[in-house]
């Protein structure tokens, strides 16, 4: 749970746009604070199911932050952790029969991932880092911000490494072989990790470009 | 934030009861719409492996309907086959077995589907598993499940058993497997290993 950004911590609080922006921008959750990279990794070989993983995430997180904050001042200090794990279980639990009855392909190709957000560190990092001790409004806007900023992060790395590893978009051919011979490296595991470190590192260039220029 | 040790604990057991609720409700809910998807995607599997053709876009209840028009069930053991309907005269072929069993993160479960000699491979599918997207999860796709047609549940010396090789497969029970799922590989391997030996065995063909 740490916070790489010094703006990021609370004091300042109340402001729901700041909040939004922060966890969708300059605080983002994979490129900033580096945290839920594991299924960052591990969702984005193709860009449908990072889309799905995407939305099913801002849907926990953003509900998740919100109710942590409405009860903030009712919960006993001593049990605050389990209290913000079990809301997120019933969020995630909630997410996983939905996807099962709805969206059947996408919750098969998900696996076990839907599950693993309860363990994604960015998930508590929220909750207890900011919903605890923020007003309901903004820690819903906070959630939606940094679910936001991560299901963008997942849909761009799910492009990149569909059309650089397989040569496709969407399940359609956009590359044909003719034209680039699919790398297969980028489907797999190292794949995924390069993806993620060369984009971290393009984007805080392109953040500290622009701040720099303000 | 004080509280007393009484509030805390009534407090986690109102939580406790509220978030039992919620997803119960929600399960309950959800719950014939889920296995009603697990039931067609079954089928599709079946037909798939089979080698029946059928629309995708059939709605599932049409598709009940002509799946049990078309194919037979028949038990052996705890072993279920499945074949089309052949006609007068002609042996079932291919034949499809159910296998189930353990995969890295929970079941792997699908269909083998057999020529008529019971040995040779006409086509495999993976219908439920829980493996790792991207890696064992692979096994569901075209190009793994393309490396089965053609191959045969025995070695060349007749020993029934199937063999997912990392490197070089060269027998006719060997393919190669996906890199970076080890693991699956070789869970599938031991599946169908046992499947192979049950069919040899107990010589688990189609009538009597």
């Amino acid at each position: 749970m740490s916070e790489t950004s010094p703006q990021a911590l609370p004091g300042a609080a109340g402001e729901g746009r700041k909040a939004f922006r922060e966890g969708f921008l300059t605080n983002n959750p994979i490129f900033a604070q580096v945290l839920g990279i594991c299924s960052a990794l591990a969702v984005t070989s193709k860009i449908e199911t990072s889309l799905v993983m995407g939305v099913g995430y801002i849907f926990v997180l953003a509900l998740s932050a919100w109710v942590v904050s409405l009860l903030r001042e009712t919960i006993p200090h001593r049990i605050r952790i389990i209290f913000q794990v079990l809301v997120v279980c019933v969020f995630v639990i909630v997410l996983d029969q939905i996807l099962k009855a709805f969206y059947w392909q996408a919750s098969r190709q998900l696996g076990p991932y839907v599950g693993l957000i309860i363990t994604n560190t960015l998930t508590l990092g929220r909750t207890e880092g900011f919903s605890i001790r923020h007003k309901p409004m903004t820690a819903l806007l906070d959630g939606i911000g940094n679910g936001l900023g991560y299901a963008t992060v997942l849909a761009l790395l799910g492009a990149i490494r569909e059309l650089l590893g397989s040569g496709k978009l969407f399940g359609a051919v956009v590359l044909p072989g003719s034209v680039y011979t699919p790398n297969q490296l980028m489907i797999l595991a190292p794949g995924a990790f390069f993806a993620l470190g060369l984009l971290i590192a393009l984007l805080n260039f392109v953040m500290l470009k622009t701040a720099k220029r303000k | 934030m004080k509280h007393k040790n009484l509030y805390t604990m009534f407090y986690a057991a109102i939580l406790g009861l509220v978030c039992a609720l919620i997803p119960t409700a929600v399960g309950t809910y959800t719950r014939p719409l889920r296995e009603a998807n697990a039931k067609v995607d079954e089928i599709k599997n079946t037909l798939r492996v089979l080698g029946i053709p059928f629309s995708a876009s059939t709605p599932s209840k049409e598709l009940v309907t002509f799946f049990q028009d078309r194919v037979v069930q028949q038990k052996s053991g705890d072993l279920t086959l499945y074949y089309a309907k052949p006609e007068a005269g002609q042996a079932a072929d291919p034949v499809a077995i159910r296998f189930e069993g353990r995969g890295v993160w929970g079941p792997i479960r699908g269909y083998l589907a057999l020529g008529s000699d019971m040995r040779t491979i006409k086509a495999i599918t993976f219908y439920y598993h829980e493996e790792t997207p991207g890696l064992g999860g692979e096994i569901s796709t075209a190009a793994f499940m393309g490396k089965f047609p053609g191959k045969k549940i025995v070695g060349s010396d007749g020993a029934p058993g199937f063999h997912i090789k990392r490197l070089g497969a060269s027998e006719q029970n060997e393919i190669d497997g996906i890199s970076g799922a080890t693991l699956t590989g070789g869970k599938v391997e031991t599946i169908l290993t046992l499947l192979a030996d049950r069919i040899v065995k107990e010589n688990i063909h189609v009538g009597d």
